[in-house]
């Protein structure tokens, strides 16, 4: 806590004159463009009130928090004992640890694999429909499932893929043997990565949608004039108009990959399947489970972060490098 | 890159110092809510207050009580209107949320809402216990809440001391002392085509009777469904069928040996022998191969659309699963039958009886009604048939052995939800009334007479543990461990571990607290029973 | 979305091509969507007993509208309908206002200080306090239990802000440049330069918005109290969750064969989807309309 002015300091080392020169064009900056400064002000005040603020809580992340231990759960976090790592130590500490782990970056990993592409080429597609009544339906309906519970997706899939549902008793009336969607383990992550598809997918075209609507169309009656075809012109122009948004959607998904399918694996998943499908956050949930331990949830919390910061910045300055696009 | 980044962080680090000296000099402002006035030094002392509060009377306070989650709104259900006219009290009432409960209620309390009585289950009554949270009850009870008192047991008040001998809660004991609440389904119909003509009893004609099923039924249907977990407190639902269980002198989680040793159910010396049969009747496809993943739903849909012969269940499942069988299957009660508590090969049965607290109600520390709280429950006491059951002649009346008739419709009507506002009751008198609650469903109560009014009662064992006061390793770590047991035995079915890796499930259980569990019932039982 | 004959070309294999494919695969994807739902649908609508056994496939069996009307009516659905069509409309604006007014200055190349307040807009979207403090925060302000403690703290959504930025920055230069040059300010060209060319970014990202604080099930539960507060979301949540040990301890037979736990489940949710889905459409006019005033100008 004390290290923090010493960075701040270290900025100041540069030369005067350059530092001098760099206040007066900023000041000239400033007086041109403060209608820019002024716009930013709402936004950073509910940053700093709601999103920053509040960081002062992951100190319990490092400490034995006692809810009752003040008058007040904020004066508490104070007040709790300093523990050190005793919190990461349980995370990390576990056998189930490596496991977990694995089974976090495989399953995630493989929904970033087969689902990251599809909304794409879905908002592409959509876009070369020309009825537009059939379009707005198609996009209407794909984007229904979205606001499907899990619990709720569970309930249909269930009856789909049941030991005694609907593709078992196809299967069995063929002469097959029924096939345990949810209880065998070479099966089960692709019946996550499925399910995950079909509630996600909709909702991420819309996303896609907004940029290529953004693409110029007289580009695309230029090409068409220089004869390119579909395939050049998805590839020339839509393509590079969707850049952006692929980019700024990858980063995002590869920086949560940590911390993502909690609610979906938590009602999908069963003791029979443990070896494939238990993530970081539902081992937590267990091993949590009737304690409403909030230190615990704290430092996984903070885990997830750093590495989704990580991630985020790393992906970026690779996506600056090789596509010349980046967030920030 | 590299700049804006340490400028960044900087200025993280200023702010979060900035904010680490706000937390620690001055106390946050408090949001108009005094209640957090609490003072943090008399936490430990608390219970020493001897002058016992006065009391504001109705019509000069409004109380406010939160309780459990329920799907109508208390403010404006009939009830709140009977108990408003029974006690003259204007109450406000509130509720926890369906999900994360538990946060809710730790930071509510914690954070001083001012509530004046909740209604909570157990394990989080213990919590508030244990962080000091609630008002100690003794001396109100005394002034105000004699009915109270009279109406439980001293051991059930012993249960509900803290470590300093105060009384912190008082208790809502499970209505029914000796019943058999969980059993098994099964389609009559189906069993007599098959041959069988009397439900098994025993544990081998269960198994002769799954087996002469499947031989005759193949893989048409599911022969025997579950496990059946319904939504409630968590250690109550069992993975194994407690019908099952009880074959093999295993009835509780924890259990105490003749010498007086507290042991867990994995050291129970057939535990192995359970779990083997289990997974042989799993291997051998004589229960549903959707074990590991059942809910309450998905065991439902398969028992009500005729896809099951057997399942796991109890009262509210057969309720609920005869009228649509009756509806959908043309069925009549007499295809229904129960499978109650299978005896042993040894012709042994034990099943624990149900003697135990439900809910707790108790006072937070921010509460300034502590005496016209306790005064409230006092008054439902007294007025205990009037506000469970209703007026003789109206809601109910007396049949020919004198037990509680309920008339319907409007029983139903005015006294459904009555279970969701009691606090506390008179014990004695509850186990007399609640019968005609049962009764007021066929589906239940054809269900509860068949097993449970005909049990033999001798196949009862004690609830042991059922008036330990609030243990801090109990209530941290057992949930936990109990449903790693759970796992463990799913996963011991479904063939991804085996019985031999029991060990290592030991060590891992020693890991996750279960031996500072044993120690907690250990040191509770030595003091208790000495 | 091309006006086919405008270019005066004939239809290529390619152009035939993708756009057969197009017909066929999003009709595959539309009905792979919508069977489902209407499963639950008819679930909502039919006997009680057919929903509990799996009987209702895609239509309803034995028709009902008990287990409808009995949210409607018997219960608090319509103020909570209220709660949440008060918090999302006001919501949306708010963060509309607060996600154009960050992303616009942010998307300047040139803007000084630009790296350093995305990257803590970055930061901030990745580490959380937790919910304790976030609670604290929100206490303290003394907005407990209020609408306002449903939508300020969500009142920026750093990702939609990311949206935002991205598509000001593709937005070509030429027109602004031209309005500069003018001597229009930065705050008017925002307003009528910026703003009327992204039309499609911010009717989506609106969308976004309203979606969040529609389905804002978490804290909204933890940020209110009184049952008259409740959100649409909480209210349901509560509903379904508590639904199956409401039912039981219900006495008499009569209501169970029509209300049960699943069929409650359908009809809440067919109930609480059907005004936020009913919004897509008024977003696809902008989505189109949005290339007209794009390539007028451009």
């Amino acid at each position: 806590m004390k290290t923090p002015p010493a960075t701040a300091l270290t900025g100041r080392a540069s030369p005067g004159a350059v530092l001098a020169k760099k206040l007066t064009s900023f000041g000239n900056y400033l007086r041109q463009h403060w209608t820019l400064y002024l716009m930013l002000i709402p936004g950073l005040f509910f940053l700093f009130i709601y999103k920053l603020l509040p960081l002062y809580g992951l100190q319990i992340a490092f400490k034995d928090y006692k809810i009752f231990a003040a008058g007040d759960p904020w004066s508490a976090i104070a007040a709790s004992e300093w523990c050190g790592f005793e919190h990461f130590a349980k995370l990390f500490g576990s056998s189930q640890f490596t496991k977990v782990l694995t089974n976090t970056l495989v399953i995630n990993g493989l929904k970033i694999l087969w689902l990251f592409p599809i909304p794409i080429i879905c908002a592409i597609l959509l876009n070369e429909i020309r009825q537009k009544i059939y379009q707005k339906l198609c996009q209407t309906l794909i984007y229904v499932p979205y606001f499907f519970s899990w619990v709720l997706i569970f309930g249909i899939f269930y009856s789909l893929l049941g030991s005694y549902g609907i593709v078992n008793n196809i299967i069995a009336s063929l002469g097959g043997s029924r096939v345990g969607f949810f209880s065998d383990q070479s099966v089960f992550r692709s019946v996550l990565v499925f399910t995950e598809g079909w509630k996600e997918i909709g909702y991420n075209t819309i996303i896609y949608l907004a940029a290529i609507t953004g693409i110029d169309v007289t580009l695309y009656e230029a090409a068409r004039m220089d004869g390119a075809n579909k395939f050049k012109q998805i590839w020339h122009i839509t393509m590079p108009g969707l850049l952006p948004t692929i980019v700024l959607m990858l980063i995002m998904k590869v920086g949560y990959i940590l911390t993502t399918g909690f609610e979906q694996i938590l009602v999908f998943y069963s003791p029979a399947v443990y070896d494939v499908a238990d993530i970081i956050e539902t081992y937590v949930y267990r091993i949590g489970m009737g304690q409403a331990d909030f230190s615990l949830a704290t430092a996984l919390g903070l885990f997830n972060a750093v590495v989704a910061f990580v991630l985020i910045v790393g992906a970026n300055t690779v996506s600056k490098k090789t596509l010349g696009r980046s967030i920030w | 890159m590299k700049k804006p980044l340490a400028l960044l962080l900087s200025l993280l680090m200023l702010f979060s110092l900035a904010a680490c000296g706000g937390g620690g000099n001055n106390q946050p402002a408090s949001d108009g809510n005094q209640s957090t006035a609490a003072p943090s030094g008399d936490k430990n002392t608390g219970g020493e207050q001897t002058t016992v509060p006065e009391l504001k009377g109705p019509g000069n306070v409004t109380l406010k009580r939160l309780g459990y989650n329920a799907a109508f709104d208390p403010n404006n259900d009939i009830n709140a209107d009977v108990l408003k006219q029974s006690t003259g009290y204007d109450v406000e009432y509130f509720m926890l949320p369906s999900e994360n409960a538990d946060e809710k209620l730790l930071m509510d309390i914690s954070g001083g809402a001012n509530y004046d009585s909740i209604n909570i289950s157990i394990n989080q009554w213990r919590t508030l216990v244990s962080q000091g949270a609630l008002q100690p009850l003794d001396d109100a009870l005394e002034a105000y809440g004699q009915d109270v008192l009279a109406g439980n047991s001293e051991n059930v008040w012993n249960a509900l001391r803290g470590d300093d001998g105060h009384i912190y809660g008082v208790p809502y004991m499970y209505p029914h002392s000796h019943e058999i609440a969980a059993f098994m389904v099964a389609r009559m119909d189906l069993l007599k085509a098959a041959g069988i003509n009397e439900v098994p009893t025993t544990i081998d004609e269960f198994y002769d009777c799954l087996v002469t099923l499947k031989q005759h039924y193949g893989d048409e249907y599911v022969i025997l469904a579950g496990p059946y977990l319904p939504n409630s407190e968590a250690n109550e639902n069992w993975v194994i069928p407690k019908t099952i269980a009880c074959a093999f002198g295993i009835y509780n989680d924890w259990m105490v040996d003749e010498n007086g040793k507290v042991y867990y159910m994995t050291e129970a010396p057939k535990f192995a022998e359970m779990v083997e049969f289990l997974t042989k009747l799993y291997n051998e496809g004589l229960i549903d191969p959707d074990w590991a993943i059942n809910t309450e739903s998905t065991l439902k849909e398969k028992f009500t659309s005729g896809k099951a012969i057997i399942t796991c269940g109890n009262r509210a499942l057969a309720d609920f699963c005869s009228a649509a069988l009756i509806e959908n299957l043309n069925l009549s009660w007499d295809d229904l039958a129960y499978i109650s508590a299978l005896k042993g090969a040894d012709g042994t049965c034990t099943y624990q009886s149900t003697e135990a607290i439900g809910w707790i109600s108790c006072v937070p520390r921010s509460s300034e009604n502590l005496a016209d709280v306790v005064n409230w429950w006092n008054l439902r006491v007294k007025d205990q048939l009037f506000i469970t059951i209703g007026e003789e002649g109206v809601h109910f009346n007396y049949d020919e052995d004198g037990e509680i008739e309920p008339i319907n419709p409007i029983f139903a009507e005015e006294r459904g939800n009555s279970y969701w506002y009691l606090d506390v009751t008179d014990q004695k008198a509850y186990e007399f009334q609640w019968p005609s609650r049962v009764r007021k469903s066929e589906g239940q109560w054809h269900s509860f007479s068949a097993v449970t009014m005909d049990a033999d009662q001798s196949i009862f064992v004690p609830n042991t543990f059922a008036f330990m006061p609030a243990k801090e390793n109990y209530a941290k770590y057992n949930t936990a461990i109990f449903n790693d047991l759970q796992d463990y035995i799913t996963q011991v079915m479904s063939g991804t571990r085996t019985i031999n890796d029991l060990d290592t499930f030991m060590s891992d259980w020693t890991n996750a607290g279960g031996e500072s569990v044993r120690g907690d019932l250990q040191g509770w039982y030595d003091e208790f029973y000495k | 979305m091309k006006k086919k004959k405008s270019a005066g070309i004939a239809l290529d294999a390619s152009e035939k091509f993708v756009s057969g494919l197009a017909y066929v695969l999003m009709t595959l994807f539309a009905l792979c969507a919508i069977l489902p739902c209407l499963h639950v649908v008819s679930k909502a609508f039919s006997k009680g007993t057919y929903v509990t056994a799996g009987l209702v496939n895609f239509w309803p069996k034995g028709f009902q509208l008990e287990t409808i009307q009995y949210i409607l009516f018997q219960t608090d659905f319509f103020n909570a309908l209220k709660n949440t069509l008060i918090v999302t409309g006001v919501g949306t604006l708010i963060s509309l206002f607060t996600s154009i007014t960050t992303a616009y200055p942010l998307s300047k190349p040139a803007f000084r200080g630009r790296k350093v307040i995305t990257l803590l807009y970055v930061f901030s979207m990745v580490f959380f306090g937790g919910m304790i403090p976030a609670y604290m925060v929100v206490r303290m302000l003394g907005i407990l239990d209020t609408y306002a403690a449903m939508i300020l703290p969500f009142a920026i959504v750093q990702f939609n802000m990311f949206i935002v930025k991205n598509y000001f920055e593709g937005l070509p230069e030429i027109i602004e440049e031209s309005a500069r040059i003018d001597g229009a300010g930065d705050l008017r060209i925002l307003v009528s330069i910026v703003c009327p060319m992204s039309t499609p970014v911010i009717a989506t990202v609106a969308l976004l918005y309203a979606i969040n604080y529609w389905n804002n099930y978490f804290h909204a539960m933890m940020y209110t109290q009184s049952p008259s507060m409740q959100t649409l979301q909480v209210y349901l949540y509560n509903l379904i969750q508590s639904g199956s040990g409401y039912l039981e301890n219900m006495a008499g037979g009569t209501l169970t064969t029509n209300i049960t736990p699943e069929g409650l489940t359908a009809a809440a949710v067919t109930l609480s989807i059907i005004p936020i889905i009913a919004l897509y459409p008024f977003v696809q006019r902008f989505l189109i309309k949005g290339i007209t005033i794009g390539s007028v100008k451009g």
